[in-house]
């Protein structure tokens, strides 16, 4: 009897999402940083629809697997990350927050991402 | 507990502040801080690093890319020709994985991949090999006039050593003619090379209906698909092409990598250009650099993955460049056919200014005006003479490449910085503002 893997549930592709936009502030390379939020809202945003249990537990692990490359990367971009910054950076400092107060940006984000999957607020825990 | 929960907290707000550029205390008393972040170089002063518009010359690597690459330089840095250890058998595993994964982007089989330095090499490959394989029987190559520069220098080669070389016009929206095609096959025609996407202007040229053609008269097709790869769909059946030339920094891959397409069935055959150790089915000799092919196959499944979504993105990317640009500007000639081309490639030509100080003027954007390979030179750009395009509209083009990490703040940058750069440079070239 094969042993059926119950698909993720909410919380934990809420955790995985979060867990995705934070690695991808920690990018010092303006367009890898912007290119990961993009693509990580964009996928999510693509994927809210699928109804199949086995093609949601695919795309969850895909999507930790991409969290694990995004996070060795994040570290190997930081350590050889050039002097200078990008003219973007520099100059749109005013709208970009790279190493400011996480808290604020991620409640943001996260209501971005309610509004995204149509998940309820108060949606029971796993 | 507590003091250990203190601990972490104060070990985790340490290292976010301190990973990057730790300054040891200096003792300089002249409290002379550099800047830092000004870069100077070749007597132009920027604050910043450039915004990257190039992406035709090449692409950033993509992390996930870099990702499948490192382990090979890390801890697999086996040789993937030896035989007898395990640092030899992972390594050709991971070049077969590669193979397969470069094969499946362009709907080839695996053993139809031979791995090369770079689609200049490739280009060599297929020109010369071809054409020196079969010279008893076939004298005759037909190209176009607005090939890649190592597909013309081969041809001017085969030219000297007493080969027919026949160079295509092209029509003034840069695609060939058809008829002309038809008309310039001859009995000893031994190769057709025509390029998909042009590097230089991105016009896509008819590749089923020559495929058909060269299928028809029964001539082998080659094909310079290094900017098309990843970004239109690409099938070797539907196109009917025999060789195909491949690149790995095109499609946000290594550089120093490229892969030849050879068709098994009809088989076509070539002399080897690099002749050594019967590597690489003795096409291409040489250990074949498993680090560099791994990220060629891992940039090519992610191209597959994500084509329509960048290909989506893209266009909606130039279509804000060239209304941003349109909206402000006057006289702005898009080079090259407008339906039939690639949306990341847009070569654009601004009227009555002069080419190199608009390019001088925009050290905040990485843009080129030609080709890399070309940039050098101040002639104009031979493809823009090709078209047909007027001396001094030629000399003031300028190539916007746009890719997967371009965003819409870099594209609005980008038109205010050409469009101000533009206005001061008619300014003072008529004293007024020159409105049409």
């Amino acid at each position: 009897m094969a042993t059926v893997v119950a698909p993720p549930c909410r919380a934990k592709i809420l955790s995985l999402f979060r867990s995705l936009l934070r690695s991808s502030r920690q990018f010092p390379d303006y367009n890898i940083r912007e290119y990961t939020k993009r693509r990580t809202i964009d996928a999510f945003h693509h994927n809210k629809s699928l109804s199949n249990r086995s093609s949601i537990s695919t795309a969850f692990t895909d999507g930790k697997y991409q969290l694990q490359v995004a996070k060795r990367q994040a570290i190997v971009y930081r350590m050889y990350s050039p002097k200078a910054k990008s003219i973007m950076d520099i100059n749109y400092t005013a709208h970009r927050s790279v190493t400011a107060d996480h808290s604020a940006t991620t409640d943001c984000v996260v209501s971005t991402f309610y509004q995204l999957v149509g998940l309820e607020a108060n949606d029971t825990p796993c | 507990m507590a003091s250990k929960i203190l601990t972490t907290t104060l070990r985790r707000s340490l290292t976010l502040k301190t990973i990057p550029h730790i300054r040891p205390l200096s003792t300089a008393t002249a409290a002379v801080t550099e800047p830092s972040d000004e870069i100077s170089m070749k007597g132009v002063k920027i604050s910043g690093r450039p915004l990257y518009l190039d992406m035709q010359a090449t692409s950033p690597v993509d992390p996930r890319v870099l990702d499948a690459m490192i382990p090979y330089f890390v801890s697999r840095y086996g040789n993937p020709h030896s035989r007898t250890h395990l640092y030899g058998w992972e390594s050709d595993e991971a070049v077969e994985v590669a193979r397969t994964q470069v094969a499946n982007l362009i709907n080839a089989s695996a053993k139809e991949i031979v791995f090369t330095s770079g689609a200049t090499e490739c280009n060599n490959i297929s020109v010369k090999g071809v054409m020196h394989f079969y010279k008893e029987k076939k004298k005759h190559v037909i190209t176009t006039q607005t090939e890649h520069k190592c597909v013309l220098d081969s041809c001017r080669h085969l030219q000297q050593e007493g080969f027919d070389v026949t160079y295509l016009p092209v029509k003034n929206d840069g695609l060939i003619d058809l008829n002309e095609l038809k008309g310039a096959i001859r009995s000893v025609t031994g190769l057709v090379s025509v390029m998909a996407v042009n590097n230089e202007i991105g016009v896509i040229q008819p590749m089923e209906e020559i495929g058909e053609i060269c299928k028809e008269f029964n001539v082998p097709f080659h094909t310079d698909a290094a900017q098309a790869l990843g970004k239109i769909p690409i099938d070797v059946n539907k196109w009917n092409v025999s060789l195909m030339s491949l690149s790995g920094h095109k499609v946000y891959g290594p550089k120093g990598v490229g892969a030849l397409y050879m068709r098994r069935r009809p088989r076509i055959r070539v002399e080897p250009q690099m002749n050594g150790g019967g590597q690489e089915r003795g096409i291409r000799s040489g250990t074949v650099p498993t680090p560099l092919v791994v990220g060629m196959g891992a940039a090519c499944e992610l191209a597959m993955k994500e084509m329509e979504y960048d290909e989506k993105r893209v266009t909606k990317l130039k279509d804000r460049l060239l209304n941003g640009i349109r909206a402000k500007l006057d006289g702005v000639v898009v080079n090259g056919s407008v339906e039939r081309r690639y949306a990341g490639n847009l070569n654009l030509s601004f009227a009555y200014v002069e080419g190199e100080s608009l390019l001088m003027g925009l050290k905040e954007v990485a843009v080129s005006s030609g080709s890399a390979c070309t940039s050098a030179s101040l002639e104009p750009s031979y493809v823009l003479r090709a078209l047909g395009v007027d001396e001094d509209m030629a000399h003031t083009s300028i190539r916007f490449g746009i890719g997967r990490f371009t965003t819409e703040e870099e594209i609005d940058k980008a038109v205010e910085l050409t469009v101000n750069q533009v206005e001061k440079l008619l300014t003072n070239r008529f004293g007024i503002l020159k409105k049409w």
